[in-house]
């Protein structure tokens, strides 16, 4: 058992995952998750080599979702209500075309939640990913940052060898990290 | 020019380049002038080649490619502009963007796109982008060999006509195998010539 943060467990994770690029879309919980990687990889300032910052969750999966063409390896970070911003992306060019990519999500909504509306979209977002056929994985305060780690890192094998994306949802109520 | 005579152009300059194409009547219009290894096509994901282009240039920044090709149409851009501002900041030298700008959506019964009224090739400049113009073939294959051998971020506008070739069969083929068959001759391409 480690003392690592769940935030480091995370980058720790995804790096574990065999990442070549990973992309992110600004949200104040995976904040420390961006230092953590960007520090990993010699950058300052939320941006490194192998870690760039994104506008939008659709561009994330066209850039990121793009690697294994070229036969690479990409990772997204985001948090939970930018899915329906990239459904169409996520189903018409990552599946569509077996493309591996790993998605690690915080979520929003759900206890420690301050805001009075963003449950509407980030609630019903595990079964509607799964409606849509995406592999979804959820992690929370039940399981050690250890388990988030290895998981992850895991997921990142599983898309590969499943030849599609793998969403990791992360909801850190009662752990380290910072819900909203 | 018409859309397949400038694909027909194009075709011809970009054999030995990686290829990724706008979905609908340009896919479909460049796969019946040859349906070549270097070509992927983009079935549906309006708006996402400039963002798969994007990661496909980041991807092969130490290969010895000079370009990932993108050809992009301008309802396409539109739907996605951030690819603009993300490819100027993220610094996707290898990127080559071909926007046919025919200022309708070609594949959508024709509705107007904002082009006739917003230069798409201004955007691009205001976000760092190398950007050349050309609107019949010999420009196209000036401005396309300038821009080839231009370093940094590249765009070429091409202005087109409104309209689709008649009679182009659809592609009728399952993403999975247009993937594994560009995925094969890309990676083959990098494996064999990385940069030195």
């Amino acid at each position: 058992m480690t003392t690592k943060s769940y935030t480091q467990a995370v980058a720790d994770g995804i790096w574990g995952a065999g990442a070549d690029l990973i992309g992110y879309v600004p949200s104040v919980t995976i904040a420390p998750v961006v230092d953590h990687l960007v520090t990993a990889d010699g950058g300052t300032a939320g941006i490194s080599e192998r870690v760039k910052p994104l506008s939008r969750e659709e561009e994330a999966v066209g850039v990121l979702g793009a690697l294994p063409l070229a036969g690479k390896f990409g990772a997204v970070v985001m948090q939970d209500n930018g899915f329906g911003n990239s459904l169409t992306a996520l189903t018409t060019f990552s599946l569509s075309y077996h493309l591996p990519l790993l998605i690690f999500a915080n979520t929003r909504g759900g206890p420690g939640e301050y805001n009075s509306m963003i449950h509407s979209i980030s609630q019903p977002m595990p079964a509607i990913l799964r409606t849509a056929g995406l592999q979804v994985l959820e992690l929370d305060r039940r399981s050690s940052a250890d388990d988030w780690e290895q998981t992850i890192a895991e997921a990142g094998v599983h898309a590969r060898m499943t030849y599609r994306p793998v969403v990791v949802l992360g909801s850190f109520w009662n752990t380290d990290g910072k819900v909203a | 020019m018409k859309r397949i005579e400038a694909l027909q152009v194009l075709n011809e300059l970009t054999a030995e380049l990686p290829v990724v194409v706008t979905c609908a009547a340009t896919s479909r219009e460049l796969a019946s002038v040859e349906n070549r290894d270097n070509h992927f096509y983009v079935l549906d994901s309006m708006g996402l080649v400039g963002s798969i282009t994007t990661g496909l240039a980041l991807a092969a920044k130490d290969s010895d490619l000079p370009k990932v090709i993108g050809l992009e149409g301008d309802g396409s851009l539109l739907m996605n502009p951030n690819v603009l501002p993300t490819g100027g900041f993220l610094g996707a030298d290898k990127l080559l963007l071909v926007l046919l700008d025919n200022q309708v959506y070609g594949s959508t019964a024709g509705l107007p796109t904002y082009s006739s009224h917003i230069d798409l090739g201004a955007m691009a400049e205001a976000t760092g982008w190398t950007v050349g113009r050309a609107e019949d073939e010999v420009h196209l294959r000036t401005e396309f060999d300038r821009l080839l051998a231009t370093t940094g971020l590249t765009l070429l506008h091409l202005s087109i006509e409104a309209g689709n070739a008649a009679d182009v069969p659809k592609l009728l083929v399952d993403p999975v195998v247009l993937a594994h068959r560009f995925q094969s001759w890309l990676t083959a391409r990098i494996a064999d010539n990385p940069a030195s």
